[in-house]
């Protein structure tokens, strides 16, 4: 054999066994799991973008903590000697931070389809309450703490709306609840006490159809005041003669119990003298005789009964006068009226008249309905 | 045989250099998690949101590149150092337009705090000329009680400005100007009634 040829063959067989080595060696090292992170990543990707970070905070946290935990694997295993790296765990952390974080976007999606409708339905029904609850607040004597508790509420619908026109819907929702929190306890007490005061609408209906009835069999006349309706009315001889705006003491709900409550009393009264202008500092006024023989027993009642303090006196000087169209509940406990309204009154009227003051003609739920009061809805 | 050992020696060191010349552009990783972090201290995160998530997730995908390289026989760094020299570029756009956001919002709620100190003073004075005849007084009771909760809210968006919480600042006036305005309309609308009837 000739050196040359020898020389090639030995040259080709040595190639051959080290590439064959290589090839061998080559395709011994394991496949990196590149496949499984890039399907992790892109799941994590479409979590943040559907806002999982908000939406799904813990599953979206979960997703991270899963890659964090492939990619920490990876780099350990990439630093062992490079045949003997396995890369199962690193796909299985990476399977599961791509499953949870396509969990996450789903269910992001889903809350943020269904917030952006159930806000959206809070806000315009909140508003629309408390477009109605102006009807019946501004005519009541409301605590100051539940006139706070409805500014702040109102506040929070508009925080909710700036929220929601952002986009940031669970923003949104979490200031509307705070606002239906506040309103909604505000309405409920009101319309649960004006409810228990609406209990005496029947016995207030009797006397107030017992005075009417009075005048047409006496020929006579009688003052009845409403005072929900802010109404003063004279009838004579059965029938309406007149009907006055009134207005009120500033606790106007409710009877009189004692001196500087500033309550308006109900019950059955007369009246006792007519005060002339130069008399008055009200325009003119007709003397009520307040305390009655119920209001000085239900006084003394309250009193032994330490439900009003032992020192507490039960008041007296309840008028109808003058000076009144203001608009508010002003006066202590007296009835005033424009002084228009208060000269015919004053003209009309003898002593001796009977005025019959009631919290309501109307019954609680016609006024509801007058109002728009969607109490059954609110108590339901 | 002296040959072939030369030959085979030659094949192996070959091998080493091809499979070890690839470096893990370890200073550019620091560099670009740097700028990152630099970015979310001045509040890229909140500012700038998206963005910040975009640049988050590109330094994931890298990393990710990275790996993939470090478990390869032939390692190419080249490319992942490409993309990190882009993230860094980013990552400190990030930080420069999430400085000039947080300014923006800081200014826009300067504006929103005179544009409400001057309607709320506007409104005190409307509030002298508004009607109080019939439902008026008890109309204004409870506008008091909104104006007190608007001042209320002015006060708490001053306390988040002072703390640098600009974004829940500008929400909160945001919330306070929409309560003026609407007592405003209101006063407004009810004097020009009255102006009306005369």
């Amino acid at each position: 054999m000739k050196p040359i040829l020898k020389y090639s063959l030995i040259t080709l067989a040595t190639l051959s066994v080290i590439g064959g080595g290589f090839a061998l060696f080559y395709y011994s090292i394991p496949e990196p799991p590149k496949g499984d992170i890039d399907y992790a990543l892109a799941s994590l990707h479409q979590a943040s973008l559907s806002n999982a970070k908000r939406y799904s905070k813990e599953k979206y946290l979960k997703a991270k903590a899963y890659f964090d935990s492939a990619m920490k694997q990876w780099n350990i295993q990439n630093k062992r000697f490079i045949l003997s790296r396995d890369y199962q765990k690193v796909s299985y952390f990476a399977k599961k931070s791509a499953e949870i974080a396509k969990s996450a976007t789903s269910n992001s999606k889903e809350l943020s389809k269904n917030l952006v409708i159930t806000v959206k339905d809070k806000i315009d029904n909140l508003t629309a309450l408390v477009s109605n609850m102006n009807n019946l607040f501004q005519r009541l004597p409301l605590p100051d703490e539940f006139r706070k508790k409805i500014s702040k509420g109102k506040m929070l619908i508009h925080e909710a709306e700036v929220a929601f026109k952002k986009g940031d819907y669970l923003e949104s929702s979490e200031k509307i609840k705070l606002a239906e929190d506040l309103i909604m306890d505000s309405y409920k007490k009101t319309l649960d006490d004006l409810e228990d005061y609406f209990n005496s609408q029947p016995y207030w209906n009797r006397l107030v159809k017992s005075a009417i009835s009075n005048t047409a069999k006496n020929n006579s006349m009688a003052i009845i005041v409403d005072k929900f309706a802010r109404k003063l009315f004279i009838y004579q001889n059965g029938s309406k003669k007149y009907e006055f705006d009134a207005e009120f003491g500033k606790n106007w709900v409710g009877r009189k119990r004692l001196k500087g409550d500033k309550a308006t009393p109900e019950g059955i009264y007369l009246v006792k003298s007519k005060i002339p202008a130069n008399k008055t500092k009200y325009f003119r006024a007709l003397l009520l005789n307040y305390p009655n023989s119920e209001d000085i027993e239900n006084f003394n009642k309250e009193k032994a009964t330490g439900r009003i303090p032992k020192h507490a006196q039960i008041g007296g000087l309840i008028e109808i006068h003058g000076d009144g169209g203001k608009g508010t509940d002003w006066t202590d406990g007296c009835i005033a009226l424009d002084n228009n309204d208060m000269l015919k009154v004053y003209k009309a009227v003898e002593i001796g008249t009977p005025v019959v003051i009631v919290g309501s003609i109307a019954d609680f739920n016609s006024i509801a309905m007058s109002l728009n009061l969607k109490h059954n809805q609110i108590k339901g | 045989m002296k040959k072939t050992l030369l030959l085979g020696f030659a094949a192996l060191t070959m091998v080493a250099m091809l499979s070890s010349c690839g470096k893990v552009p370890q200073e550019k990783i620091d560099a670009a998690n740097a700028a990152i972090d630099s970015a979310k201290a001045v509040e890229a995160d909140v500012y700038l949101a998206a963005d910040f998530a975009a640049v988050q997730d590109s330094m994931s995908a890298v990393m990710a590149d990275i790996e993939v390289q470090k478990s390869k026989l032939f390692k190419k760094f080249g490319p992942a150092s490409e993309k990190l020299d882009r993230i860094l570029g980013m990552a400190q756009e990030l930080k420069v337009n999430a400085v000039a956001k947080k300014e923006e919002v800081k200014k826009e709620v300067e504006g929103l705090m005179t544009e409400v100190a001057t309607m709320m003073e506007e409104n005190g004075k409307l509030m002298k000329k508004a009607p109080r005849g019939k439902e008026g007084a008890a109309v204004l009771e409870q506008m008091k009680a909104e104006m007190a909760t608007i001042e209320a809210t002015v006060n708490e968006a001053k306390g988040l400005y002072d703390a640098g919480k600009y974004m829940d600042a500008s929400n909160k006036m945001k919330a306070a100007k929409e309560s003026a305005t609407k007592i405003n309309t209101e006063l407004n609308e009810a004097i020009a009634k009255v102006k009306g009837r005369k």
